[in-house]
């Protein structure tokens, strides 16, 4: 091997050992300390624990509201996603399919403008919205999730359909299908991978979001999710830090071992997403 | 064959498929962006059942009020901090995973680790390790700034709030670098090797070109992320934008404003502020975009 070629190969593995240990250093500390008590950890932060010590996790476990928090989690992502995955192919295949109408090419453009607002333009006048509709809890947040994941939807979905070679529809067309039925029987099979980019992308957004919830679900703790106990733990206990590592721990563990099962199709579908996006 | 069905019922079909997206995102999202830009308008604080229109009284306050230069200025920086930090780390990041020949999947599956977690408890850790870890490290090397957590210094703070959000954010572009490095076609390379062109020439002349509209998109997705930043200095500065206004960015202003001071239509203008700002790079966004990048 030539020695430019040995330079650069040595200073590639220690950049990416750094990069190893900046990453996997906070999660280090995390799990260590969820393991210590509170004096174990003042005495030495950086060690191992002294013993596998699971009081913080039964703890935590053991309190009712930790499950309602992972409940409220959940089943807010996973009704928000399958909405969305009802609402965003439908409306996209029709713009497709029909570009060339002054209706449907207005309503892509329409959906659209939402490229060019910002998270914090909306979130005062949503709010008040919301509140005026007696809507700030998990039902609301749902339809603001559906309403907020269609412009990057349509995006995505519209392009897509749009590369897709139309004669398999017309072939199934010929044989009597009706447009519910080429829909429902041929292109949501087609358009099965890049439905798999946008659960990825909106079930991540929708899992770890903080923003919405802030706004929507603070005022009960009985609708809080995950992102908002963590940063509620602060202030709702005195400050037990092993403690609240414990809660972060606990609350990223679902997406971690969802990480580790389906890595490479997750790194797949949110590069396709973030290409063509 | 079999008689075609009428063209009129595929239409209304069709129709059917668009109207749960037109009417949420009319009744919810349009609604809302135009009654917020109406507010702006207005010296509503939120609150009082009645408000009046008092035209551009709000932007002209703001204009005089060093309060929203400073968190224009804060947010600035922090765009353009996030979007060096990023930017660089992630192309060094895509080419140093590109080259590697074995274990490629699984270093990639633990550089793009951050990007799973949420934004909060990303922060809440970070902030955790500043408070415990980075006295420790500053009275080992002796350095004073270090004494105590950069988030307490009112010096250090944005650097702090930047360096979390980077840590995070570096995930996606590496990714999109990662791709447009893949598109380069592998004969490029050979021929330039057998040439005998070093592996910085190589990417001086071979790699960079190829690279150079993914590095446009990634910078235009970068500077808006910093821009419309809002999770992690809010909860890294407990929703405050402290220590000493430091880390107040526009999001931050725009909330504590609405929410806590009662000045709901002033927060307002600064959201369309921002909105401009925004819209414009959208703008290059698309401009860019529409020219290629990968495919």
């Amino acid at each position: 091997m030539k020695r430019e070629n040995l330079v650069w190969h040595i200073l590639r593995d220690i950049l990416l050992a750094c990069g190893f240990i900046l990453i996997l250093a906070p999660m280090y500390l995390v799990i260590v300390n969820s393991f210590k008590s509170l004096e174990e950890a003042g005495r030495d932060f950086f060690a191992l624990p002294s013993s596998l010590n699971f009081n913080n996790y039964t703890e935590l476990v053991s309190k009712n509201s930790y499950w309602s928090y992972a409940w409220n989690s959940t089943y807010i992502s996973v009704i928000s996603m399958s909405l969305v995955a009802m609402v965003v192919p439908a409306v996209s295949y029709a713009i497709a399919r029909n570009y060339h109408k002054t209706y449907y090419k207005a309503v892509y453009f329409y959906i659209l403008i939402g490229l060019f607002v910002p998270g914090q333009v909306i979130m005062l006048p949503i709010t008040k919205h919301m509140t005026a509709l007696k809507m700030l809890n998990p039902a609301g947040l749902i339809l603001l999730y559906i309403t907020l994941s269609l412009t990057r939807g349509v995006f995505l979905f519209v392009n897509y359909i749009r590369a897709l070679p139309i004669e398999i529809e017309e072939a199934a067309r010929i044989d009597g299908c009706n447009t519910i039925q080429v829909y429902t029987k041929v292109v949501l099979f087609l358009i099965g991978p890049m439905l798999a980019t946008l659960v990825i992308m909106d079930v991540l957004w929708f899992w770890n979001d903080f923003m919405l919830p802030l706004l929507m679900l603070s005022k009960s703790p009985d609708y809080w999710t995950l992102p908002l106990f963590q940063y509620n733990f602060k202030t709702q206990y005195s400050f037990n830090y092993t403690m609240a590592f414990t809660a972060y721990l606990l609350s990223m563990l679902p997406i971690i071992v969802i990480y580790c099962a389906g890595q490479k199709y997750i790194i797949q579908g949110l590069t396709a997403g973030a290409v063509k996006g | 064959m079999k008689k075609r069905r009428p063209q009129s019922l595929d239409n209304y079909t069709f129709l059917f498929f668009t109207l749960p997206a037109v009417i949420l995102y009319t009744y919810f999202y349009i609604y809302s962006l135009i009654t917020g830009i109406g507010y702006s308008f207005t010296n509503w604080n939120g609150i009082d059942p009645t408000y009046e229109f008092n035209g551009l009284r709000n932007y002209a306050l703001l204009m005089q009020n060093p309060r929203f230069w400073n968190s224009l200025r804060v947010t600035l920086v922090y765009g353009v901090m996030l979007l060096f930090s990023v930017i660089i780390m992630s192309l060094l990041l895509a080419l140093c995973l590109d080259s590697l020949k074995r274990f490629k999947t699984f270093t990639k599956s633990i550089f793009f680790f951050p990007a799973m977690i949420s934004a909060v408890a990303i922060s809440l850790i970070w902030d955790q390790l500043f408070y415990r870890a980075v006295p420790v490290i500053g009275e080992t090397l002796g350095i004073a700034a270090l004494s105590q957590s950069p988030l307490a210094n009112p010096k250090l703070a944005l650097v702090g709030v930047v360096f979390v959000n980077a840590w995070q954010a570096v995930a996606m572009p590496t990714l999109i670098f990662l791709a447009g490095l893949q598109s380069i076609p592998a004969e490029m390379h050979e021929s330039a090797m057998i040439d005998g062109a070093s592996p910085f020439e190589r990417f001086r002349h071979i790699t960079f070109p190829y690279l150079l509209p993914t590095v446009t998109v990634n910078m235009v997705l970068t500077i808006k992320q910093g821009i419309t930043t809002f999770d992690f200095p809010f909860a890294l500065s407990a929703g405050t934008g402290g220590p000493a206004r430091s880390t107040e960015v526009i999001g931050i202003m725009i909330y504590n404003d609405a929410f806590q001071s009662m000045k709901f239509s002033m927060a307002n203008a600064e959201a369309v502020i921002l909105f401009i700002i925004i819209a414009f790079f959208s703008f290059i966004q698309i401009k860019v975009s529409s020219k290629g990048g990968v495919n």
